[in-house]
């Protein structure tokens, strides 16, 4: 008696009754799939959002400076040519943020103005910014130049001041603008979505030192994917090399630290879940089998009649439940596998699918069966051939 | 070949029960054995301990030269598996494998190889004239088939004694004279037969014909 055949005679016994096999194996079946599924869908997410991540905010980086009453020389075009040209810039343009700006529509004149945040970008920041227009259009270099009395409004603001269309003007502080263009979003420095955008020229003429309304003024870094964090390091020092320490640059965290700090915090309900999953299909392949232990007497009767011993009968059954859940669970690993593609083709997302997850899956089931077989197995191990052959 | 003496069978759940009374009995080679008597008599006991699926109480029990009243279950197994085959009123066959996977199983616990246990199946199954069921599945077999693929597998390994409890109690007349032509045939080939049945034509065919009544073997 070799362990070869016990197991090919297991395999037998579970592959001639495929009714019965389903039925035991259903639990484990299930287990795996939820847990492949969870943990394919989980990882497709992650990706999904790490990806956002990575090509929204890792491209970014924002200098100030430490003292915002300070000299403004780090802003003029000699250091941004500078800061352009390193290695790793796509695009850097200057800002002033500018507090709350009372601000009215030329056709309502009586009503009190609406307090709305101005910021003054010129056209490398805007590009920076990348705003998502709804209508109309950006500014230019001959706005910029000419300091022309333009002004973009986020839909936010263009709905408060009951704005759909562009052309029209808005008041600020007694002075027209011409509503060029209305944006929805913006692709970095969200702030804008609660506010308004004019040239950085405008901006600056609206900035009044000494009062409390003093703007902060700020550069805006779009980078090449990857580059943000060296060039937060470099950036100081190309704006302002005879000091670098009075400027800061913020660059956005590390996005691998990020994304292994969200997998890591969702990966544990995942498995948890999971693991309540695999134990109910360990329950159920054990309750099934005891059951088809009871109507398959005759045979293991039959079995110790023509020489099997007890510990024949013992290996041969938990070898069934063994392969019972390690086919249960490689199903249910492809059914996990199908539904995570499919939830990825419908979202339209890129499934990420590891394979030693579902590798992993089909051996913990198989586990998970041959400890679900002990009991069950050691009990039709113990009846007596007599009494078996007897029903 | 077989040899009981002073084999007694008492079951001690509860009220003692004497399943079998002190018995001494010597079956030869090539023996034809039938063993009748009223049901609860005592005579599945008989066949039981004569085949090694249960053990006498006391006495002694010798199969050729080997005392297997106090040896164990590995040696036990090991005679069961090699010398002795068995025939069951119901059968036993496995129901999703063919009849020749059926007849193999009969060998599976033995020393012979796979390809050994493939050849001697499909022998058995053509001298029993089942050749041309081998790929059959038992459902789709008639009760005389079914218990010729259960004595194919019985005898496949060439066993020394073969052990049938009621094995036409399950089939009409004309499939109780087929197997009872097949068991006389087994019988003049050489084989020990011990038949247990309730059935009078069947008993008739055996050389030696045993009683039981209340546990205690009577020659007739």
């Amino acid at each position: 008696m070799r362990l070869g055949d016990l197991l090919r005679e297991a395999a037998l016994s579970v592959l001639s009754h495929p009714g019965r096999s389903l039925v035991t194996a259903i639990g484990t079946i299930l287990g795996s799939a939820a847990f492949v599924a969870s943990l394919g869908v989980g990882s497709t997410l992650h990706q999904q959002v790490a990806a956002a991540f990575d090509t929204r905010r890792a491209t970014e980086v924002l200098v100030q400076a430490e003292d915002p009453g300070g000299s403004h020389s780090w802003l003029d075009d000699a250091a941004l040519g500078r800061l352009t040209r390193l290695n790793g810039v796509v695009t850097a343009g200057r800002r002033v943020v500018l507090g709350e700006q009372p601000m009215s529509r030329s056709s309502d004149l009586r009503r009190p103005p609406t307090g709305v945040p101005i910021l003054g970008v010129d056209p490398a920041a805007l590009r920076v910014m990348a705003p998502q227009l709804t209508a109309g259009r950006g500014f230019d270099d001959y706005h910029e130049r000419s300091a022309a009395p333009v002004i973009m409004l986020s839909e936010t603001v263009a709905g408060q001041l009951g704005i759909r269309r562009v052309g029209v003007a808005v008041f600020i502080a007694g002075r027209p603008y011409t509503v060029v263009g209305i944006y929805r979003d913006v692709l970095r420095r969200p702030e804008s979505l609660a506010g308004a955008v004019v040239p950085y020229s405008v901006g600056d003429r609206l900035d009044q030192p000494g009062t409390s309304q003093v703007g902060k003024r700020d550069v805006l870094v779009e980078t090449d994917p990857g580059a943000a964090q060296i060039i937060g390091r470099q950036a100081p020092l190309a704006l302002r090399p005879e000091a670098p320490s009075e400027l800061r640059a913020v660059a956005p965290p590390d996005p691998r630290t990020l994304r292994r700090e969200i997998e890591s915090s969702t990966t544990k309900s995942t498995l948890m879940i999971s693991g309540i999953a695999l134990l109910i299909g360990t329950i159920s392949i054990g309750n099934a089998t005891t059951a088809s232990v009871a109507t398959r007497t005759g045979e293991i009767g039959l079995r110790r009649a023509v020489g099997a011993r007890r510990r024949h009968i013992f290996v041969q059954l938990v070898l069934e439940t063994a392969v019972l859940g390690g086919l249960g669970g490689l199903s249910g690993a492809l059914i996990g596998v199908l539904t995570t593609s499919l939830v990825s083709i419908v979202n339209g997302w890129a499934p990420v699918i590891e394979l030693r997850i579902a590798v992993f899956a089909s051996m913990i089931s198989m586990v998970a069966g041959m400890l679900a077989g002990l009991m069950p197995a050691a009990r039709a191990a113990r009846f007596s051939p007599v009494q078996a052959l007897q029903k | 070949m077989l040899n009981l003496q002073g084999v007694c069978r008492t079951y001690l759940d509860g009220e003692p029960v004497h399943a079998l009374r002190p018995v001494d009995l010597h079956v030869e080679a090539a023996d034809y054995v039938s063993v009748t008597g009223p049901s609860g008599s005592g005579k599945s006991t008989l066949l039981n301990i004569l085949g090694l699926l249960d053990t006498p109480t006391s006495g002694s029990y010798r199969v050729g030269d080997v005392e297997t009243s106090n040896c164990g279950a590995a040696l036990r197994g090991a005679i069961r598996g090699q010398l002795f085959g068995f025939v069951f009123q119901a059968f036993h066959l496995l129901p999703g494998r063919t009849a020749l996977e059926n007849v193999e199983l009969g060998m599976l616990y033995g020393h012979n190889g796979r390809r050994q246990r493939r050849r001697l199946a499909m022998d058995a199954l053509e001298r029993m004239g089942m050749a041309h069921r081998a790929k059959a599945d038992p459902r789709h077999l008639s009760g005389g088939e079914k218990q010729r693929v259960a004595i194919a597998r019985a005898v496949a390994a060439r066993p020394r004694v073969l052990f049938c409890d009621e094995p036409t109690g399950n089939l009409d007349s004309a499939n109780t004279a087929v197997v009872l032509d097949v068991l006389r045939q087994l019988n003049t080939d050489g084989l020990t037969l011990v038949v247990v049945t309730h059935e009078p034509e069947v008993a008739a065919e055996a050389t030696r014909r045993l009683g039981v009544v209340d546990g205690v073997v009577v020659e007739s």
